[in-house]
């Protein structure tokens, strides 16, 4: 009788739910004060990766007056953080660091002096890249492969730009280098994101005016080379004056990651819905183009902005991250992947609740854990905190 | 010559094809903009536009075009424009340098345009969302420089003005 009693509880409780399990937080950054403002905004949101279970997150804040750029490392085994040391030696904004190889190794990007630059972390030194003003810089790596993408001014506009890297040790040489499209650019393009994808392609993605209105934009190109196809458009709605006004809704901050056996993923800020401020979408990339456009966030999160939306994705597991105020103060919000959508959303334990918690960044390690850095804001100062996640 | 006359042709289809400023008005950039304002006394009036956005047409078009609003809040504001989508730098009064997207969030700006009056020194006075006519626009102006905003909110300045 006892047995069919348990027997009938274990049915009624039914399977147990997945769901991400945190560890307590870290802080990361040691300068914290109520004139201290940190930044973890770059291009593809990319101020943190994880190589070989080392934790690298780079930030920008202004300590010593100006504009400078940090790195932080946690090793696998560490308990915390080691003090940060600086990225660069003058200022630096919208640092981005990738994962170089499995022995801790990372390359990061930055803008400083009106250029892009790049090193190996943690020895390198700093390769500037652009040729004119430039700036957004971001990272992608694969394997043996390394690619950087930026804006950069060609007349009267900025385009985007990508490097093939060849990095040796600590030496980083540019292989190719060319924008993605050839012709000058006939309105602002920024913001770019990069992907290499399991068969070695890489795709792109920016932000892109040529329509008089933000268009997030992509583009692929075959492994070995950067010889990028014909770019469109990865949003499925149109361009167009309604009325006779304006020239289209609004969308920005595109992000990317590599997803399934050779394609990618999109999130990005959407405002189609141009009552509630900017939603989160997404878009599945196969053979360089972008399919129908999902909405990521779930029904709690209407009428209310989302900011800060960024992309992670790592054999089977993909989730994208961003902040809402939609429990009256801004909180770091998650969606898994369910293999059929975007499941319910669920708040990082450590990132929601009183406060201002924002400005999220994730990445997820060859183990399928979830890092996650954002910014807790209070009139002490604004701190950089980082969690990790398993998912069981 | 032709070439001249289809770059011009493309300047003025370009400058009617998307939201910007309202023309003939001097707006500036955020940094210039509150460095006037101190230093002139006058209030901020910042226009936080997006690029492309139709209700920002539509009140350039239908509201901005007046003469008379636009010598009023010419001579009496400092206006600044800031695009709700740009990666263009801004440093607030507290000193922290955002970008000017980054200010939307800090607005928490969920449409465009967004109007917001702040004081010389760059403190918010008040917010407000969406296509507005010259009457609206006037009881603004009377609720900021009339210093009504030290005692009132603008509700009740509005629902107390007849």
């Amino acid at each position: 009788m006892r047995r069919a009693g348990l027997l009938l509880l274990a049915l009624l409780a039914g399977p147990a739910q997945a769901a991400w399990q945190w560890d307590a937080p870290l802080e990361v950054s040691t300068a914290v004060g109520p004139a201290i403002f940190p930044h973890v905004e770059s291009a593809n949101r990319q101020g943190l990766a994880v190589a070989g279970g080392t934790v690298g997150v780079v930030w920008e804040d202004n300590r010593s007056g100006a504009p400078r750029c940090y790195v932080a490392y946690r090793p696998a085994t560490a308990p915390a953080f080691a003090a940060e040391a600086d990225l660069s030696a003058g200022e630096c904004y919208e640092p981005a660091i990738a994962p170089l190889d499995g022995a801790g190794r990372f390359l990061a990007a930055w803008e400083g002096d009106g250029a892009v630059w790049v090193r190996a972390l943690p020895g390198g030194n700093p390769v500037r890249l652009s040729v004119s003003t430039a700036a957004q810089a971001t990272l992608a790596t694969h394997g043996n492969q390394a690619y950087v993408a930026w804006a950069e001014q060609a007349g009267r506009f900025k385009r985007i730009v990508v490097a093939a890297l060849a990095v040796d040790g600590d030496a980083v040489a540019v292989r190719v280098m060319r924008p993605i499209e050839a012709a000058a650019p006939t309105d602002e393009q920024a913001w770019p994101a990069l992907a290499v994808t399991a068969g070695g392609d890489v795709v792109a993605v920016w932000e892109d005016r040529r329509h008089k209105h933000t268009v997030p934009y992509g583009s692929r190109a075959s492994a070995g080379g950067l010889d990028f196809a014909p770019v469109a458009r990865i949003s499925d709605q149109r361009s167009g004056r309604v009325d006779g006004l304006g020239a289209g809704l609004g969308a920005m901050r595109p992000t990317l990651a590599p997803w399934g056996a050779d394609g990618s993923v999109a999130v990005w800020l959407d405002k189609r819905d141009f009552l509630s401020g900017y939603d989160v979408y997404a878009a599945f990339e196969a053979d360089g183009r972008f399919g129908k456009n999902q909405r990521v966030q779930d029904s709690f999160g209407d009428n209310m902005s989302q900011w800060h939306a960024k992309v992670v994705a790592r054999g089977d597991r993909l989730v994208a991250v961003w902040d809402d105020a939609r429990d009256g103060t801004p909180d770091v919000w998650l969606s898994t992947w369910t293999g059929e959508g975007f499941g319910d959303n669920a708040a990082v334990p450590a990132a929601a609740g009183p406060g201002e918690q924002g400005d999220p960044l994730a990445a997820l390690d060859g183990a399928g854990a979830l890092h996650v850095v954002w910014l807790d804001r209070a009139a002490s100062g604004t701190r950089v905190r980082y969690a990790r996640a398993v998912w069981k | 010559m032709k070439t001249i006359l289809l770059a011009a042709f493309m300047a003025c289809a370009a400058a009617t094809a998307w939201a910007d400023p309202p023309q003939g008005y001097p707006f500036v950039d955020y940094n210039a903009g509150l460095k006037a304002a101190k230093e002139s006394g006058k209030p901020i009036f910042l226009y936080f536009g997006r690029y492309g956005c139709a209700w920002c047409d539509h009140t350039n078009k239908k509201t901005f075009s007046d003469a008379g609003l636009k010598a009023l809040y010419s001579d009496n504001y400092v206006l600044v424009y800031v695009d709700a989508e740009s990666g263009k730098r801004v440093t607030l009064p507290t000193g922290e340098r955002i970008t000017e997207a980054e200010l939307g969030v800090r607005l928490n700006a969920f449409a465009t345009p967004l109007f917001v009056y702040l004081t010389p020194q760059g403190e918010k006075i008040v917010q407000i969302p969406g296509f507005k006519t010259v009457q609206d626009f006037r009881d603004y102006d009377r609720y900021v420089r009339g210093g009504f905003y030290k005692k009132q909110t603008l509700l009740e300045f509005l629902g107390g003005k007849s």
